[in-house]
Formats: C-alpha cells, sequence, structure tokens
C-alpha cells in the first residue's frame, strides 16, 4: 500500500463483492478500493467498457457500488470495520 | 410591429403552426398528398409536451370516449417504420390498472367498462393474475384491469424521428420562429414571424400550438380557453430490471415504465408550479414525494433505485376535456388540433385524421367542432 | 421548517468565509455542505490530521474549520441539497432524514468541477482527475500509484507532481499545454501574491531536483490498458493542445492524472433562473454578478470560483464580501462598520484574485482543443455517448445542447452533465459556426441538483396518507 507515514487511524478487514482488503478506518472507499488495486467498479451502459473511480469529489457518478442494498458512490463512503460493498448489478440498453 | 419586410421564400400551400406531435404528424400527412408545407416552430421540433411526456401508450388513461382514436394511433405506433422512419424505441407491452383500496377497485371497474364499451380489450384480473403478468406488483393490490395493446415510446426521440421524416418529405421547417400576428391578405393568411424573414402567406392554416393555442388562436379573433396542466415526471438513473409492464392505478394518477435502458419513468399528472407564460417553473415538494410513495408502493424494489431527473411539462385541456380538432368558426381554411388527454398516445392518429379532413376526403372518425368552445372576446387579453 | 437570515450552500473557502462574516454582522445563518467536514476540496479535512501534516495549505484549511466552529453558523455537513425554490426553500437529504429550510437570501458557493477534456481511454480504469489525485495526496495520504503521468494544464500539475515526489512516489513526466511563455505572461499577477508564488517555485524547485521530466505544448493522445498498467501515449501540441507533427512519446505507468481546468458549478443559480453568461476565461458559464457576487435575482449571491474562478485565496475574501453586501442589504445593524469591512474585503479581493485570474487563464478551455477528440472517444462517460453519434446528431440537424441531450441522451446520465456539459456544448458550438457559445446553451437545470436516494425522499409512509390528487375525468 502506498501510504504516507503518521497514521493514526486503524486498519481494519473489508469485504468487496466477497474479497476480503485491508483499509483504513474513516478513508474513503473509492481511494480504499483503487491502492487496493480494485479500480474497475463497474461496466459502462452501452458499450460494457471497464469504469471505476475517476473524479473522487460525487460529480462523475463512476465509482457507483452497493452498500447494504442502496446504491452509493464509493468516494462518499468512509471505510468502517466490517464494511461489505458490491459491485452493482448490470442494466439494460437500448439498443 | 413594423410592416412586413420580406416573405419566407417559396410557395406554400399549407402554413403549420407548432412542431409537436400533432402539427408534425398532419403536416407529414399533407405533404406525402402532394401540399407544399411549412412548419413554424418557435422552440425545436418536440421540445414541449410531445418530447417531455411520459411516452405511455396506453388505453387504461385515454378518457373513454377517446379510445377509437387511441387504439388506431396505437397501431400507428407500433408501426413506425411504414409512415415515421426510425422509431422512438416503440415498446409493446401489457399495461395494468392497479386497486388498493375498495374505492379504487370500484373506480377500476367502471372505468374498465367505459373503456370496453368503446372498443378498448380491457379484461379484469385477480391479484394473482396480476402477480403472474407483473411479479414485482406489491402483493397488496385487491384487482387489476389489464390490457395487451398497450406500451410505450421514448418521447424524447420523437423530435429527431419526425425532423427526419419531414426533411425527407419536403416540409420547410421554420425552427426557432415565432408567431406574432396573423392577417388575412387577398383570401390567404399572412402569418407574421419573428426574426429573419418576416411573414409568409398560406392559403391553408393549421394551428397546433398546444397550450399556446389559447394566444394563437385570439390572433385569429377565436377566443377558446385552453387550460395549462403542469404534469410532474421523474426518472430514474438505469436499474437492473424491477418491471416489464406499463403501470398505473384506478384514478389515473400513476403511471410507470422501465424502458430498456434500465430507466423508470414515473408520471402520471401530479401537478406542478409552471403556466404557459414562463414555462415550467418548479416543483411541488409534496407532490413530488407523494408521486414517489405512490411508485414505490406499487414496485417496492423502486426504493433502492435514486432518481436522476425531475421536470414539468405542460399539458393542454378544454373546458370539455375533450379535443379541438377541426375548421376554426368562420375561418375557412384555418384549423386547429390540439387539446386531447393522452395526446401523446393519439398525436399520430388526430394528425392523420385531421390531414385527411383537409385534404377534402370523408374523415374515419368524427372530428371535435372547435365551435362548441367559442366563448367572446375577452374584455382584456390574457394569456 | 427552519427559517434563516441567509443560507449559505458550499462550505468550501468562499462558503466558511462567507458564514463566518455574515453570522458576525449578526445574521442567523446556515452552512451546507455534502461532505462531512468543511473545507471544500482545497481544503478537505485530511485522514490523520496528525501534527506531521506541516503544509501551509493544510493549515489554512485548519483555520478555517476552526474559525467556523467558533461561530454561531448553523452547519448541516454530510447534508445533500437536492432542491431549491424561489422563495429560497432548500430541501436535502442528511444523515437522519429530508430537511428543510428557508432564508431571506442566499449565498452560492459551489465551487467547481473538473473538466477533462476526452482523449482515446481516459475512460480507463486508472486514468483520475488531477484533483482527484490531488485529494488522494490530501485527505486520504496515499498516493495514487507508485509511477504517474501527469497531464493537462494549470498548477495543479506542479502542485500534485511535487507532492507526489514528497512523499515517495514517481513521477514519469508531466506533459503541459501551456507553454514556458504562457507561463512566463503570468508572472507579473503572480507577482501580486509572493507567498503563492512562493510555493509554486518550491514546487517547481521539488521537480528539479526529482528530475521531473516537464514537457511543455504537450498533450495525451491516447491511454491503453497493459495489464495492471496504463501505457499514456504523448504529443506535442499547438496552442490550442492540438497534437501536431512531432515526435510521440510514450510512457507506462500506474495512473495517469488528468485536469484541463476548472469550470464553475452553476446547476444552483440557473436553477433559480438568475441570468448567466459564457465566459471562457472565468471557466465557462457563470451568473452575471457584480463584484460582491450579487446575481440578477434579488438577494441571491453567488461567491467562490463557482462566480468564476478566481482561486482558494479569493474565494475567502470573496465569500466575505458576498456576506458584507449581504448583511447590509438585508438591513444589518452598524451599517458604517459593515461598510468600512466590505471596503477591506473588496481590496483584499482585488490582489489576490489578480493571481487566481491569470491561473484561470492558463486553464480556460482553448479553442480548438476539442477538435482533437477523435470520432470513436467518449464524450458522454454516463451514457457512453462517442463525438461521432454528437455529430452524427449536429449533421441531422441538433443545434442547441439540450437538443443534442434529446437526441443523443449525451447529458442524461447521473453526473446530470457535469462531466460532458462544457464539452459537448464546445463540439457543438464550433460546428455550428455561430459567433457566440452561448447560443448553443447549456443543460437545462432542473432538480434533484444531484441523484437523490428514492427511499431517503419517501421515508416510512401508508398508503392511505399519500395525498392523491383527484382523479381524471373518465
Amino acid at each position: 500500500m502506498h501510504v504516507r507515514a503518521a497514521e493514526r487511524s486503524s486498519i481494519v478487514g473489508i469485504f468487496f463483492d466477497d474479497q476480503p482488503l485491508l483499509a483504513r478506518t474513516g478513508a474513503n472507499l473509492a481511494a480504499s478500493l483503487f491502492v487496493a488495486g480494485i479500480r474497475t467498479l463497474r461496466a459502462s451502459p452501452r458499450l460494457h467498457q471497464p469504469r471505476g473511480m475517476f473524479c473522487l469529489m460525487g460529480s462523475c457518478q463512476e465509482c457507483l457500488v452497493l452498500v447494504s442494498g442502496q446504491r452509493k458512490l464509493a468516494c462518499q463512503i468512509a471505510v468502517t470495520a466490517g464494511l461489505r460493498a458490491q459491485r452493482v448489478a448490470k442494466t439494460g440498453t437500448d439498443d | 410591429m413594423n410592416a412586413s419586410t420580406r416573405a419566407v421564400p417559396g410557395a406554400c400551400d399549407v402554413a403549420v403552426v407548432g412542431g409537436g406531435v400533432m402539427g408534425c404528424t398532419t403536416a407529414l400527412f399533407l405533404a406525402r398528398a402532394g401540399m407544399r408545407v411549412k412548419l413554424i416552430e418557435r422552440d425545436a421540433l418536440c421540445r414541449a409536451a410531445s418530447g417531455v411526456n411520459a411516452g405511455t401508450l396506453t388505453l387504461h388513461m385515454t378518457r373513454a370516449r377517446l379510445v377509437p382514436y387511441a387504439i388506431r394511433a396505437w397501431n400507428m405506433w407500433m408501426a413506425t417504420d411504414q409512415w415515421l422512419g426510425p422509431s422512438a424505441l416503440v415498446r409493446a407491452v401489457p399495461g395494468l390498472s392497479l386497486a388498493f383500496t375498495e374505492a379504487e377497485r370500484e373506480l377500476l371497474r367502471a372505468r374498465a367498462s367505459a373503456r370496453r364499451e368503446y372498443g378498448a380489450p380491457i379484461e379484469l384480473l385477480s391479484r394473482d393474475a396480476a402477480l403472474g403478468v407483473e411479479p414485482g406488483l406489491n402483493p397488496s393490490l385487491l384487482e387489476a384491469a389489464f390490457c395487451a395493446t398497450d406500451g410505450f415510446a421514448s418521447a424524447y426521440l420523437t423530435g429527431r424521428a419526425y425532423h427526419a421524416a419531414l426533411r425527407e418529405a419536403g416540409v420547410q421547417m421554420l425552427e426557432r420562429t415565432a408567431v406574432t400576428r396573423v392577417d388575412r391578405v387577398n383570401g390567404r393568411y399572412r402569418v407574421q414571424l419573428a426574426g429573419g424573414p418576416s411573414y409568409l402567406d398560406a392559403p391553408r392554416l393549421v394551428m397546433a400550438g398546444g397550450v399556446w393555442l389559447e394566444p394563437l388562436l385570439a390572433l385569429l379573433d377565436v377566443h377558446i380557453e385552453v387550460k395549462t396542466l403542469v404534469n410532474q415526471l421523474i426518472v430514474t438513473e438505469r436499474m437492473p430490471p424491477i418491471m416489464r409492464s406499463v403501470l398505473g392505478i384506478a384514478s389515473g394518477l400513476l403511471s410507470m415504465k422501465q424502458f430498456a435502458n434500465g430507466c423508470v419513468l414515473i408520471g402520471g399528472g401530479w401537478q406542478g408550479i409552471g403556466d404557459r407564460k414562463r414555462g415550467a417553473v418548479e416543483t411541488l415538494p409534496q407532490n413530488l414525494i407523494g408521486n414517489l410513495q405512490l411508485a414505490q408502493h406499487v414496485i417496492p424494489a423502486l426504493a433502492t433505485g435514486r432518481i436522476t431527473r425531475i421536470w414539468l411539462g405542460l399539458e393542454s385541456e378544454t373546458a370539455d376535456a375533450l379535443p379541438l380538432l377541426g375548421e376554426l368558426p368562420g375561418l375557412s381554411g384555418a384549423w386547429v388540433i390540439g387539446c386531447v388527454h393522452s395526446g401523446y398516445t393519439s398525436g399520430p392518429y388526430m394528425g392523420k385524421l385531421l390531414a385527411q379532413a383537409m385534404l377534402g376526403e370523408a374523415p374515419e372518425l368524427p372530428l371535435f367542432d372547435p365551435a362548441r368552445l367559442r366563448r367572446p372576446p375577452p374584455s382584456h387579453v390574457t394569456h | 421548517m427552519t427559517e434563516f437570515d441567509l443560507i449559505v450552500l458550499g462550505a468550501g473557502p468562499a462558503g466558511i468565509s462567507a458564514a463566518v462574516v455574515a453570522a458576525a454582522a449578526g445574521l442567523k445563518v446556515a452552512l451546507f455542505d455534502e461532505n462531512p467536514a468543511a473545507g471544500g476540496q482545497v481544503y478537505r479535512l485530511p485522514l490523520d490530521t496528525s501534527e506531521s501534516t506541516q503544509a501551509a495549505e493544510e493549515r489554512v484549511g485548519h483555520q478555517l474549520r476552526q474559525d467556523l466552529a467558533a461561530s454561531a453558523v448553523q452547519t448541516f455537513f454530510a447534508h445533500q441539497v437536492w432542491a431549491a425554490t424561489g422563495d429560497y426553500r432548500i430541501d436535502a437529504i442528511g444523515p437522519r432524514g429530508p430537511v428543510h429550510c428557508a432564508a431571506r437570501a442566499l449565498i452560492v458557493a459551489a465551487g467547481t468541477t473538473e473538466r477533462v477534456v476526452p482523449f482515446e481511454g481516459w475512460t480507463t480504469p486508472g486514468v483520475i482527475g488531477l484533483a482527484a489525485a490531488s485529494l488522494l495526496l490530501g485527505s486520504q495520504q496515499i498516493l495514487p500509484g507508485r509511477s504517474t503521468l501527469i497531464v493537462g494544464c494549470g498548477p495543479l500539475l506542479a502542485a500534485v507532481a511535487a507532492k507526489t515526489v514528497a512523499n515517495g512516489g514517481t513521477i514519469d513526466a508531466i506533459a503541459d499545454l501551456a507553454s514556458v511563455g504562457e507561463w512566463a505572461r503570468a508572472l507579473p499577477a503572480m507577482l501580486s501574491c509572493p507567498e503563492l508564488l512562493r510555493r509554486g517555485i518550491g514546487w517547481w524547485r521539488t521537480l528539479r531536483r526529482a528530475r521531473v521530466p516537464i514537457l511543455a505544448r504537450h498533450t495525451i493522445i491516447k491511454v491503453e490498458p497493459v495489464g495492471e498498467r496504463l501505457r499514456a501515449t504523448l504529443a506535442p501540441c499547438d496552442a490550442a493542445g492540438r497534437p501536431r507533427a512531432g515526435k510521440h512519446r510514450t510512457a507506462l505507468v500506474d495512473c495517469v492524472a488528468v485536469g484541463h481546468g476548472l469550470t464553475p458549478a452553476t446547476e444552483l443559480t440557473r436553477l433559480l433562473r438568475a441570468a448567466h453568461r459564457y465566459s471562457r476565461a472565468a471557466g465557462g458559464w457563470i451568473a452575471i454578478a457584480d463584484q460582491d457576487g450579487r446575481s440578477s435575482r434579488p438577494r441571491l449571491y453567488v461567491a467562490g470560483d463557482a462566480a468564476g474562478i478566481a482561486g482558494a485565496a479569493a474565494a475567502a475574501t470573496h465569500g466575505a464580501s458576498a456576506a458584507l453586501a449581504c448583511a447590509l442589504e438585508l438591513g444589518g445593524a452598524d451599517r458604517s462598520r459593515l461598510e468600512r469591512l466590505l471596503e477591506a474585503a473588496r481590496a483584499r479581493h482585488k490582489r489576490a484574485a489578480r493571481f487566481g485570474r491569470a491561473m484561470a487563464r492558463l486553464m480556460a478551455l482553448r479553442a480548438g482543443h476539442v477538435d482533437a477528440i477523435a470520432p470513436e472517444t467518449i464524450v458522454c462517460r454516463c451514457e457512453d455517448t462517442t463525438c461521432a453519434e454528437i455529430d452524427e446528431a449536429f449533421q441531422a440537424g441538433a443545434c442547441d445542447l439540450n437538443q443534442l441531450k434529446a437526441w443523443t441522451r449525451c447529458g442524461m446520465g447521473p453526473c446530470q452533465g457535469r462531466t460532458c456539459g462544457d464539452i459537448a456544448g464546445e463540439l457543438l458550438a464550433r460546428r455550428t459556426r455561430v459567433r457566440s457559445r452561448e447560443y448553443v446553451g447549456c443543460f437545462s437545470a432542473r432538480t434533484p441538483l444531484r441523484p437523490v436516494a428514492i427511499e431517503a425522499l419517501t421515508g416510512d409512509f401508508n398508503y392511505e396518507d399519500i395525498p392523491i390528487p383527484t382523479a381524471a375525468p373518465i
């Protein structure tokens, strides 16, 4: 992990699509997944291309994930111990 | 207003004012019958009601008396490649209207029965049968009315489809052009335009201006009150499949559908704030939440979605809630079309019907004489 | 529903400053922000607020948060504002459900979104915004990757690169659209804020020491995934950012951080129907406003970068000006004191804005940059709309942005046109050959201002309580 010195928050276990990972409490989920090497979070709607975190400020909507059945932006979720997040299900296309 | 300076070049047999589904279809059929048509639209084609409505193609919400028109229009929508070209993504799916209370059940039966009398193939279904058609339904429903001839289009694609068809048919489209006055000059209608070439002359005129018909008809000194409804629509982000039919409730105050792209569109005529002068202004929070609560009650899985956009569309309505479709009183060669409940559903057929009448053919179904609603000129002009 | 004198929307430097100054002037003030703490993007609360963080920026942010905490401002953090109505009623969703507030006046301090001009492969995971990279380093205290390529324009290039190097990361190269001459021409304005200039020189020194290649007049033309890494191709470019003949350079990196400037966030002011104009130098569409941020709508102010890019330092002073002007307008006591404070704030703003606006000019969307977008390149990420599809729609007759949206779905996705709007508008304007970018317009502003969860709005309810209107006629 690319982590700076002086850590005050603790390292905890979380899950993404049932894959166990380590992250720091209070850290941004999208950033945590990014540094853990999980950079593809979903597929684009029509061309089904891989997509992941882009703006990190809740604007681009690319980092959409599922947490406790709710669709949320990973960049707006703070890591807590035992957090379980999943990829969103695929959606249909017009063509 | 200054005196007219230049005429729009090119001869014109008919000027159509208003580029929504009514005006565009009328223009299309007239052009294909050989007339030289000019279509005037103050914004862009199908940017008002025709482009922002829910796109529902249902008989459940059409007024009973308009069912025969809606059925013929439904058939046109299902065959757009035959007359419109690349479609607005029309899909035929069954439509269910639902009752959750005893009062709604009574209303459901009355509405279904009224529509059946006019030829709508609507039958009543038990709760279990309705769940068979639409498994995602709230199982607390009591009864449903089912219609196989139902479906939806993507209303926002309508403008592009008509644009291409009208261009191919040789209709001259004057978009972003408002009409400021109409005079009679040598037996023709001189339509004054704002901006660019100043006027055009035509022996025939069609007023197809939607909620703006009241001020437009007033230009011809015909005074008919046209009420403006401000209908709320809500769309979600793309979601995995949670429904597969078109849904409504007994009172007619819900419409819901999920597009192939996964977005769910919720409507039903809940009102917002706006008028024909300012356009849509803003939503009423209690109506937004009520509309959503109703939708979520019908399809509980909706709760997990997020809404990405809310907008308001202006719908026109006459005093007796029946259409304007016919020649204007005392004005030979001037016609009006509009104010049709569920106008998007019936629009293509209404336009075809008007074209028939204007071409001197006996219209297939009765028109709706605008003279019945004519009033004396008001002491002050209201828009 | 709670009533305030003033609601401030956005708790970045402009919003915090506005709220604190307004409260000190005796107004009853509410401050809303969707983040869990104040600071906006530039001063985002670091994950670890340990004393080892020495960066000047973090100290400024810390001070702003302290000032806010010490004030009488009622704060609503982690609240997403999704609607605002003409009577200045605000609807938001917070951690405990829906919240409604109303006020006599509003100050919109909504900041900006980062602009990225699309290029082949820009949607590949691992390509992130420059501002995103900055947040990773500052607030999250992690490196974007072992090796990162920095691309685009403006001061963030050096800021992100230097910070990465200072934290032990590798920068493969910096590709800057600007020429050395453009930076030199900005120097006089930069002298108006010596502390900021010193900071910039510090970054440049750090980069020189680390021997980071800085490629002036270079642009990125392609990114391709190579296993877990990214291969990026850089090309020399003209002043407009269009590739020109010359040697291509490839880089194999973990992360590409790209940013082509900032666009002011105008969704709120457009929703409230304030008048707007398009200004390339200011970053795009902005509300027409006077020096104190007074818009064309009564008691609606806009402050900070949302009013036109002028930088974080200017944002704080602008927020102060707007708050003082607002307090005077609402009939605050001790008018002469407020007027003196306003004069002082305006003077401070003028100085700070000189620097910020020079930076804004370096970040402005270059006329012609969008010409470089290849037909198959995605323009609307949410809907996968390509440049070719936009062209097709234009050929078929679409000539304003809302019509383009209806014909291609560009802008219909959950980001509500924030990512693609400026680019799509520019593409259309370049094709219509009309004189003003304003003709093409911008996407109509609607509620919700951000996507909002349905269940957050519907809450717990019974069917009987739903206020169903009168039934339609049979």
